[in-house]
C-alpha cells in the first residue's frame, strides 16, 4: 500500500523544507472561501514595514503596482485633488536640511525635486524614445507644462511666438543635453536580472513557457480536488491528500496524454508513487532532481508558489482553517500541492529540453541556459540626453549653462534623478494627494460647533459603524431631529454561532478574529402547528425542485426531457429579471411574505443540549448582562436610556454576485448581522439581565423598550424582529420611531443613487427606492451597490462632534464617550475591536484599486465561479483573490485616517499598548490624530509624536438638508456642515459655497 | 410546392427583421471606423431599438405566414452579383421552422441585449462588444432564413467571426486571444467543409437554392441521389459538428468561455451551438436521402452526448459545466434529427436554448443559488456521484475520472493527429518554398526559415 502523504511525517516541524514553506506561505493571498467574505491587508505579510517600503518591496517581490501611475496623480493634479502645497510641505520633510544644498549647478535641491515630481519627465527609451524625437514636436517645442519661472527664465532665449527661434532654441538645448552625456562618458550597464527557475530561464532564452502547459493541468486537478460541491462526480481518493490522490489518479499510461508535455509524465509519477515518498519526500527528490541547492531553496520555492499564487493562496487558507469549508473529509496541505507541481514541472521541463535539444540531467539546464541569457544593454547617449533635456526645461536652464557641464555635473544630476525615479514620484504624489483628503477631514472636525438634540432623545438607534450607515444616520437625524444615534461594532457584541429556521447550517457571527463559543438558533415559536409543518413542505418542495432542475438540466436523460417540455418556461423569469428587475424584486417579497415563516423567536438562553457547533447553546443571564453593560458602556448611552432603542444590524442581498458576502456586515465575519441586533435586543429587554445590570450599578428603566432590526445596504429594505413583543406604553413611539426610519431610508436610497453612473443627476427623491430595490433584483447588475468603496476615514468620539456633518459615508463612525473612560479601558477594547476590521477594508480597498489587476481581480463580467470557493477569470486562470473592478471603481486610494477624541496621553497609552494597533498606526498603514474634547483642536501623529493640525479651510454651512448639497453632484463632495431651514436665520456661519469636487 | 409570390407584408418584415441588426452594426461599427465611436448613452438605446424592431418584425412576420401561407416561399430581394449564372442573389426562404427559428432568435438576443446594456455599462469594449452582438444577430438570421447557399455561408460566416472575436473581448490577458485562435481554427475547418458542400451542392443540382434542397421537392431529390447526397450530406455534419461542437471538436467550447457572461451565454448556451442543430433541420430532407449520412450523424450526437454527459459530471467551475451540459442537450437533439423526429428536436432545441440561456446568464449566481437549495431542503444534497459509477470498480473509475476532467484529452488528441502533422507539412512546405525561391533568386539574400518553431496556434 502507498503511504499517503496524509499520514504524519515524522515531527515536519523538525523539516527545515517544511519550515521554509510555512514561512514562504505568508507570501500567497490570504482570501478564504469567496461566499464568506472577509476583508482584510492585502499586504499583512509586509506589515512589519513602514508602509512606503512595504508597497514598493511587495511590488518587486509579487509584480504588483504599489501606487496609481504617475500619469493617473498627474491628473489629479491637473483637476486640484492633489495641491502643489502639500508637495511643497512633504519636499519640506522629506529632504530636510539637505533641501537647500546646490546640485550640479541646476539650483537648490528641493527646486529641482519640486520640478521633477510635479512636472515629471517622460519614461522614453529606445525605439519609443526615437519615435518620439522623429514624430512629435518633441525638439521643436519647449513643453507647454512648464513652471511659472521656467517660462520666464526660457523666454529670455526666445521671443514670443516665434516659431523658427523656439525651434533653433529647443534644437540647441538638446544638442548641448548630448553632448554633455558624450563628455561625461560611458554609463554601466544595469545589472542582469537572473532568472530563478528553469523555466524563466527556457523563457528567457527560447521563449518557451513550461508554466502555459503545465497550469490548465495542475489548475483542474486542483479545482477537482477542492471543489466543495459544484461537480456533481467529485474527486475519488481525496482522503490521501493532495499528493496522495494525485499519484493514485494520474498514475496511469493514460496521463501522457495531458498534452505534448506530459511525454515523461507517468514515468515520473510511477517513479514516485513506487518509491513512496511523502509530500515533503517528493519536494525533497524533485529539489534534487531540478540541481536546486539549499541556498537558493527559498528563493526558489518562493518563485514556484507565486507562479499560481491564488490557487496556492486558497489551498493554504483551507489548510489553515478547514472548519471555513463545508466539505470535511480534505486532507490540504500546501506542501502536497507544491509536490504535485513540481512532478508535473518536471515532466514538462524535460520535454522543453528535449525540444531545445539539452540532453543533460535537468539539475544541469539552468547553468547550460545561463550562457545565453540576454545581456542588458547600458544606457544610450539618447536615453540619458531625454532626461536631462527634461530637467534642463523644467528648471529654465540656459543651454549656455548646460554646454558648461562637465562629467562631474552630468554624473551627480543623473544620480540625483535616481532618487527621484519614477517610483518616488509616485510615492510623493500620492502622500500628497492623501494629505489633502486628510486635512480636509480635520478642517471639518475642528470647526464644527458639536450638536445634540435640544431636549432628552426622543429615541435612540444603535447602528454598526459601518460607513455606509453614515449616510441613514444623517438622514434620520435630519427627518427626527430629537433622535440620537450611535454606533458600535455590528455585532453587538453578540459573538455567535447562528442558524435561522431557513438555514442548513449554523454560520460564525461575529469578527474573523474571535471563534465563538456559543450557538443560538432560531426556533419557531407554538403557533399553528399544521401551519408550521405545511409552511416547511412547501420550502422543503421548492428546495428539492431547485434542485433537481440544477442537476438535471447537466443530466442527458433527465435534460432532455425537461428542456423539451418545459425549457421554454425559463423565458418568463428571465424577462422579468432582466427587463423589469424591479417588478421581480416586488414580487420576490410578495413571495417571501406568503412562504416566510410564522413568529419565530431566538433561542438566547442557556441550554442544557450540546450544541451543533461551539461550546454552549445560549448564554447565561450573567454573560447576557455582561454583553449588555459592555455595549452600553462603549456607545456611551448608558445612564440615559430613552423608551425606546432601536439596534440596527446590516447585510446585503444580490443576485449574480458572487462577491455578495464583501458587502455584508465586517464585524459580522462577512455575514448579515440581524440576528445580533435581534439578540442583544432580547437579552437588553430580559427582566434578569436588568437585574443583573442593576445589581452591578447598571440600571435600564423598566419603561425602555430594544428593539432589534436589519438594514439591507443593497436595497434598503429595514426589517423589524419581534414586534409584536413591543408593550402598548411604547408603540406610539415605536411607529413614529418607524416612520423617521422609512422616509429616512428613502432618502438615503436617493443619496446612493447619485454615484451610479445609470443614474441621471437631478433624480427624483421618489424614485429612487425602487431603483436600488431594482438594482439588488437584477440579474444583469454587476454594481448593486458600490459597498465599502470610497471609505476613507474612522472616526471614534462622541456623536455630538459629526451631527450634522455632511460625510459623503467616507467616515466609519464609532460611539466612544472620552468623559466617561478615564482609564482607557473603554477606548483600549474599542480600538481592539474596531481597527482590524476597519483597516482591513481600508486597505484591501486601497490594494485592488491601484492595481486592479494584479492586487484585485480584475472585471468581474469574465468571472467563473469555481469550485464553489472563488473566480477564475474566463475559460480558466489562475484563482483570483481581491476586488473587482466595479466594487473600486469610485474608491480614492488613501490610507485610513483614524481620529479619536479624548486627550493624547490617553490614545498613545492605549495604542502603544496594542501591538498589532501599534505596529500599524507606527508604519503608517494607518493614520492616527487626536480630536481634543475640550478644545477641539486635532493633533496628528507623526513619526515625532503629536503634531498639531493648523485649519487651512473653513467648514462651509449648506442651509437646508443633505439633498441641498449633494443632489445634481457625482463626485467626491467635502465635508459640509448641513444646518436646517429654520436654525439658519439664527446662524452666522451662513456661507454659500461652491462645489468644487 | 414552393409558392413563388411572397406576399407584401410578409417581404417587409423578413427584410426589416434581418436590416435593423445589420443596420445596427453598420452604424456602431461605421461611427468607430471614422473615429468617431458612439457614446454609451447612445449606444445603448440604438441596440435596444434595433433589437425590438428586429424582434417584433420577425414575430409578426411569423404570425402572418402561420395565417396566411402553409407552403415554404421564397423571398428575393434581388441579385448582387448577376456575372455569371446563379449570381449571388439575396434570397430568403421562409417556412415555419426558419421563421420559428429567427423569431426565436431575435427573442433571445433581445434579452440579451437589454442585459448586456446594463452589464457592460462603464466596461471600454461596450461599443464593440454590441457591434459584434449586431454581427452575430445578423449571421444567426441570415443562417436561419437563407434561401441559397451563399446567404447561407455569409451567416455562417458572420456567426463564427464575432463568435471568435467576442471570445478575444479581453484581449489585454493571454488567454482569451489564445483561445480564440484556437475556436477559429476550429470554425476554418467547418466553413471548408460548409464550402465544399456548396460547391458540390451547387455542381450536382445545378442551383445553389436551398429551396428545392430543403424544401424537399421530387426535382432535388431526383438530382441528389446516392453518392452525390451522402457526401454532401457528410460534409454539412463535418460542418455541423465544427459549429456545434461535436467529437471530435467538442474541446473548443469551454475554451470559449473567455468573454463576458452574455456573450457566452448567447453563443455557447443558447444560439450559436444550436446553429448545427438547426442547419441539420433544415436539410433534413438531404438526409432522408442518404441514411449513410444520418446513421454518421446519429453516432455523432449519441457519442457527444455520452461523452458531454460525462464530462459535465466532473467540471468544477460554473461555465465548463454548463458548457459540457449544454452538449449533452445537443448531442441528443442530434440524434433526434437523424431519427426523423423533427419537430421534437425544433422543440427541444427552442426550449434547450431558453432555459440554457437564463443559466448562463445566472452563472455568476450559482452560490447564492445552492444556498438557498440547501437551506431549503434543510442539508446539503449529497453529492458523489450515482450508483452508477459506484459499480466500477477502483482503478478503472479513476482512469475514467481521469478521462473526464482532462476532458476527454481532446485537445492533445487534436494536437497529435490534427495539428502537428499539418504544421509538420506546412514548415516543410515553407522550407521548400525558400529553397526554391533561394535556387530561382539566387541573387536575393533570403532571410533563414526558423526551424525549431513550436508555436501550434
Amino acid at each position: 500500500m502507498h503511504r499517503s502523504s496524509a499520514l504524519p511525517e515524522g515531527n515536519p516541524a523538525d523539516n527545515p523544507l517544511a519550515h521554509v514553506i510555512d514561512e514562504l506561505a505568508h507570501l500567497l493571498p490570504a482570501q478564504g472561501p469567496i461566499s464568506i467574505f472577509i476583508h482584510h491587508n492585502t499586504l499583512h505579510a509586509f506589515e512589519h514595514l513602514p508602509f512606503e517600503e512595504a508597497v514598493e518591496h511587495a511590488a518587486e517581490r509579487l509584480g504588483r503596482e504599489p501606487f496609481l501611475s504617475e500619469s493617473r496623480y498627474r491628473e489629479k493634479l491637473a483637476s486640484g485633488r492633489i495641491r502643489a502645497k502639500d508637495v511643497d510641505a512633504l519636499l519640506r520633510d522629506e529632504l530636510g536640511p539637505s533641501a537647500t544644498d546646490d546640485v550640479a549647478g541646476v539650483g537648490p535641491r528641493v527646486d529641482l525635486w519640486r520640478a521633477v515630481v510635479l512636472h515629471g519627465i517622460p519614461a522614453a527609451t529606445g525605439r519609443e524614445l526615437s519615435w518620439i524625437l522623429e514624430e512629435t514636436d518633441a525638439l521643436s517645442r519647449f513643453r507647454s507644462d512648464l513652471p511659472a519661472q521656467a517660462r520666464s527664465a526660457l523666454a529670455a532665449v526666445r521671443e514670443a511666438d516665434d516659431r523658427a527661434g523656439e525651434r533653433g532654441a529647443v534644437h540647441r538645448l538638446w544638442d548641448a543635453c548630448v553632448a554633455a552625456v558624450g563628455r561625461a562618458g560611458e554609463r554601466p550597464a544595469p545589472a542582469a536580472d537572473i532568472p530563478i527557475r528553469h523555466r524563466d530561464h527556457l523563457l528567457a532564452v527560447y521563449a518557451v513557457d513550461t508554466d502555459a502547459w503545465i497550469h490548465p493541468t495542475l489548475i483542474r486537478f486542483l479545482a477537482g480536488y477542492l471543489d466543495q460541491g459544484l461537480a456533481h462526480w467529485s474527486m475519488p481518493a481525496r482522503q490521501l491528500g493532495i499528493h496522495g490522490c494525485f499519484l493514485e489518479i494520474y498514475r496511469t499510461s493514460v496521463a501522457g496524454q495531458c498534452g505534448p508535455w506530459a511525454r515523461t509524465f507517468p514515468r515520473i509519477i510511477e517513479e514516485d508513487h513506487a518509491a513512496g515518498r511523502t509530500a515533503l519526500g517528493s519536494i525533497a527528490h524533485s529539489l534534487a532532481e531540478l540541481g536546486v541547492g539549499d541556498d537558493e531553496l527559498a528563493d526558489y520555492l518562493s518563485a514556484e508558489l507565486l507562479a499560481l499564487r491564488g490557487w496556492a493562496g486558497i489551498v493554504r487558507q483551507i489548510e489553515e482553517r478547514p472548519d471555513r469549508v463545508p466539505v470535511r473529509d480534505l486532507t490540504v496541505t500546501l506542501r502536497g500541492y507544491l509536490a504535485v507541481r513540481l512532478l508535473c514541472e518536471r515532466a514538462a521541463l524535460e520535454e522543453a529540453a528535449r525540444r531545445v535539444s539539452f540532453d543533460g540531467p535537468l539539475s544541469e539546464l539552468r547553468a547550460w541556459t545561463g550562457n545565453r541569457l540576454p545581456v542588458p544593454a547600458p544606457p544610450t547617449t539618447i536615453d540619458r540626453a531625454w532626461r536631462l533635456f527634461h530637467v534642463a526645461q523644467l528648471c529654465g536652464l540656459d543651454v549656455s549653462i548646460v554646454e558648461q557641464w562637465s562629467l562631474r555635473h552630468v554624473a551627480e544630476l543623473e544620480a540625483e534623478l535616481e532618487r527621484i525615479d519614477d517610483l518616488r514620484r509616485r510615492r510623493i504624489l500620492h502622500q500628497a494627494f492623501e494629505r489633502a483628503i486628510r486635512h480636509r477631514l480635520y478642517d471639518a472636525l475642528a470647526h464644527h460647533v458639536p450638536q445634540s438634540p435640544s431636549g432628552p432623545p426622543a429615541f435612540q438607534a444603535v447602528f454598526c459603524l459601518d460607513e455606509r450607515e453614515e449616510s441613514i444616520r444623517r438622514h434620520l437625524e435630519e427627518v427626527e431631529p430629537a433622535c440620537e444615534t450611535c454606533s458600535t461594532a455590528g455585532f453587538f457584541n453578540v459573538a455567535m454561532y447562528h442558524e435561522s429556521v431557513t438555514d442548513a447550517h449554523p454560520r460564525p457571527l461575529c469578527p474573523v478574529a474571535i471563534r465563538p463559543d456559543h450557538y443560538v438558533g432560531e426556533i419557531e415559536t407554538d403557533s399553528d402547528r399544521l401551519v408550521r409543518r405545511s409552511q416547511r413542505l412547501h420550502r422543503r418542495a421548492a428546495g428539492f425542485l431547485g434542485y433537481n432542475v440544477h442537476l438535471g438540466s447537466r443530466l442527458p436523460v433527465r435534460g432532455a426531457v425537461l428542456m423539451t417540455a418545459f425549457g421554454w418556461l425559463a423565458l418568463v423569469p428571465l424577462v422579468l429579471r432582466v427587463v423589469f428587475p424591479w417588478l421581480s424584486s416586488r414580487l420576490g417579497v410578495m413571495h417571501e411574505t406568503t412562504v416566510g415563516g410564522g413568529p419565530t423567536r431566538l433561542q438566547v438562553d442557556r441550554e442544557d443540549a450540546a450544541p451543533p457547533i461551539g461550546k454552549y447553546a445560549g448564554f447565561t443571564v450573567r454573560e447576557m448582562a455582561g454583553i449588555v453593560r459592555r455595549v452600553l458602556e462603549d456607545t456611551g448611552i448608558r445612564g440615559r436610556l430613552s423608551p425606546l432603542v432601536l439596534v440596527i444590524g446590516h447585510g446585503s442581498i444580490s443576485l449574480n454576485n458572487p462577491h455578495e458576502s464583501a458587502h455584508d456586515c465586517g464585524a459580522c465575519g462577512g455575514g448579515r448581522g440581524g440576528p445580533n441586533a435581534r439578540a442583544f435586543a432580547q437579552m437588553a429587554n430580559d427582566a434578569r439581565v436588568r437585574e443583573v445590570l442593576a445589581a452591578e450599578g447598571l440600571t435600564i428603566d423598566a419603561a425602555t423598550w430594544f428593539v432589534g432590526a436589519q438594514r439591507n445596504t443593497c436595497n434598503n429594505d429595514v426589517t423589524f424582529f419581534d414586534e409584536a413583543l413591543v408593550p402598548a406604553a411604547v408603540w406610539p413611539l415605536f411607529e413614529r420611531a418607524v416612520v423617521a426610519l422609512e422616509t429616512a431610508r428613502r432618502r438615503e436610497a436617493h443619496e446612493r443613487c447619485r454615484r451610479f453612473d445609470a443614474v441621471p443627476r437631478w433624480y427624483p427623491p421618489a424614485a429612487a427606492l425602487a431603483h436600488v430595490q431594482g438594482r439588488a433584483a437584477d440579474l444583469a447588475q454587476p454594481r448593486p451597490e458600490y459597498g465599502h468603496a470610497t471609505n476613507a476615514f474612522c472616526i471614534i468620539g462622541r456623536r455630538t462632534r459629526t451631527r450634522g456633518v455632511f460625510l459623503d459615508r467616507r467616515a466609519f463612525l464609532v460611539s466612544y464617550d472620552p468623559s466617561r473612560d478615564d482609564d482607557g479601558a473603554i477606548l483600549a477594547r474599542i480600538l481592539a475591536a474596531v481597527v482590524p476590521v476597519v483597516a482591513g477594508i481600508s486597505l484591501e480597498y486601497y490594494f485592488s484599486y491601484v492595481d486592479p489587476t494584479g492586487y484585485g481581480c480584475g472585471t468581474k463580467l469574465p468571472h467563473n465561479v469555481t469550485s464553489l470557493l472563488g473566480v477564475m477569470d474566463g475559460a480558466q486562470s489562475d484563482l483570483r483573490t481581491g476586488l473587482p473592478w466595479q466594487m473600486v471603481e469610485i474608491h480614492e486610494p488613501t490610507r485610513l485616517a483614524i481620529v479619536v477624541e479624548g486627550p493624547r496621553d490617553r490614545v498613545s497609552r492605549v495604542v502603544r499598548a496594542n501591538p498589532s494597533i501599534d505596529r500599524l498606526v507606527r508604519h503608517r498603514w494607518i493614520w492616527l490624530a487626536c480630536l481634543d474634547t475640550d478644545s477641539g483642536a486635532v493633533w496628528e501623529l507623526r513619526s515625532t509624536g503629536f503634531v498639531a493640525h493648523t485649519p487651512e479651510q473653513p467648514l462651509p454651512v449648506v442651509v437646508g438638508d443633505s439633498a441641498a448639497w449633494y443632489q445634481g453632484k457625482r463626485g467626491f463632495l467635502p465635508p459640509v456642515a448641513i444646518v436646517p431651514g429654520s436654525a439658519a436665520a439664527s446662524d452666522e456661519r451662513l456661507v454659500r459655497v461652491p462645489w468644487s469636487g | 410546392m414552393v409558392g413563388m409570390m411572397p406576399s407584401i407584408p410578409l417581404t417587409v418584415l423578413v427584410l426589416v427583421g434581418v436590416g435593423s441588426p445589420a443596420l445596427l452594426f453598420a452604424v456602431l461599427g461605421g461611427a468607430s471606423l471614422v473615429n468617431r465611436p458612439s457614446p454609451e448613452r447612445s449606444t445603448g438605446p440604438l441596440a435596444a431599438g434595433a433589437m425590438t424592431v428586429s424582434c417584433v418584425a420577425l414575430v409578426l412576420a411569423f404570425v402572418v405566414y402561420g395565417t396566411t401561407a402553409t407552403d415554404a416561399q421564397l423571398l428575393s430581394y434581388g441579385a448582387w452579383s448577376t456575372l455569371h449564372e446563379g449570381g449571388i442573389a439575396i434570397e430568403f426562404l421562409v417556412d415555419r421552422l426558419s421563421l420559428g427559428f429567427a423569431a426565436l432568435s431575435t427573442a433571445i438576443a433581445g434579452v440579451v441585449s437589454a442585459f448586456s446594456n446594463r452589464y457592460l455599462h462603464r466596461e471600454s469594449g461596450y461599443n464593440r462588444y454590441f457591434a459584434l452582438l449586431a454581427l452575430f444577430v445578423t449571421g444567426m438570421l441570415l443562417v436561419a432564413l437563407a434561401g441559397n447557399i451563399a446567404v447561407l455561408f455569409i451567416g455562417w460566416e458572420l456567426v463564427g467571426l464575432s463568435s471568435a472575436l467576442l471570445v478575444a473581448f479581453f484581449h489585454e490577458r493571454p488567454a482569451p486571444p489564445a483561445n480564440a485562435f484556437r475556436v477559429f481554427s476550429v470554425y476554418r475547418i467547418s466553413d471548408a467543409a460548409m464550402l465544399s458542400a456548396a460547391v458540390l451542392l451547387r455542381h450536382s443540382a445545378g442551383t445553389g437554392s436551398l429551396a428545392l434542397l430543403f424544401g424537399g421537392s421530387v426535382e432535388s431529390s431526383a438530382a441528389l441521389t446516392g453518392a452525390n447526397a451522402t457526401i454532401i450530406a457528410v460534409l454539412l455534419i463535418v460542418a455541423v459538428a465544427g459549429k456545434s461542437a461535436l467529437l471530435p471538436f467538442s474541446s473548443w467550447l469551454p475554451r470559449a468561455m473567455e468573454g463576458p457572461t452574455p456573450s457566452s451565454a448567447v453563443y455557447y448556451g443558447s444560439l450559436s451551438i444550436h446553429a448545427g442543430c438547426f442547419l441539420l433541420l433544415r436539410s433534413a430532407p438531404l438526409l432522408e436521402h442518404a441514411p449513410a449520412a444520418r446513421l454518421l450523424a446519429g453516432a455523432l450526437g449519441a457519442a457527444t452526448s455520452v461523452f458531454a454527459a460525462m464530462t459535465t459530471r466532473v467540471q468544477t467551475d460554473v461555465k465548463s459545466s454548463l458548457a459540457y451540459a449544454s452538449l449533452t442537450q445537443v448531442g441528443i437533439i442530434v440524434v433526434e434529427i437523424a431519427i426523423g423526429w423533427y419537430t421534437l428536436a425544433f422543440v427541444h432545441l427552442a426550449g434547450h436554448a431558453s432555459f440554457r440561456l437564463l443559466q448562463f446568464l445566472s452563472a455568476p449566481n450559482v452560490l447564492h443559488d445552492l444556498h438557498g437549495i440547501e437551506a431549503a431542503m434543510g442539508d446539503r444534497p449529497v453529492s458523489g456521484g450515482s450508483s452508477l459509477e459506484r459499480l466500477i470498480p477502483d482503478r478503472l473509475r479513476h482512469r475514467l475520472f481521469l478521462i473526464a476532467l482532462e476532458r476527454g484529452f481532446l485537445d492533445s488528441i487534436l494536437d497529435r493527429f490534427f495539428v502537428d502533422p499539418f504544421m509538420r507539412v506546412a514548415r516543410q512546405l515553407s522550407r521548400f518554398d525558400g529553397w526554391l525561391c533561394d535556387a530561382v533568386l539566387p541573387a536575393e539574400p533570403q532571410a533563414a526559415v526558423p526551424g525549431g518553431d513550436d508555436q501550434d496556434e
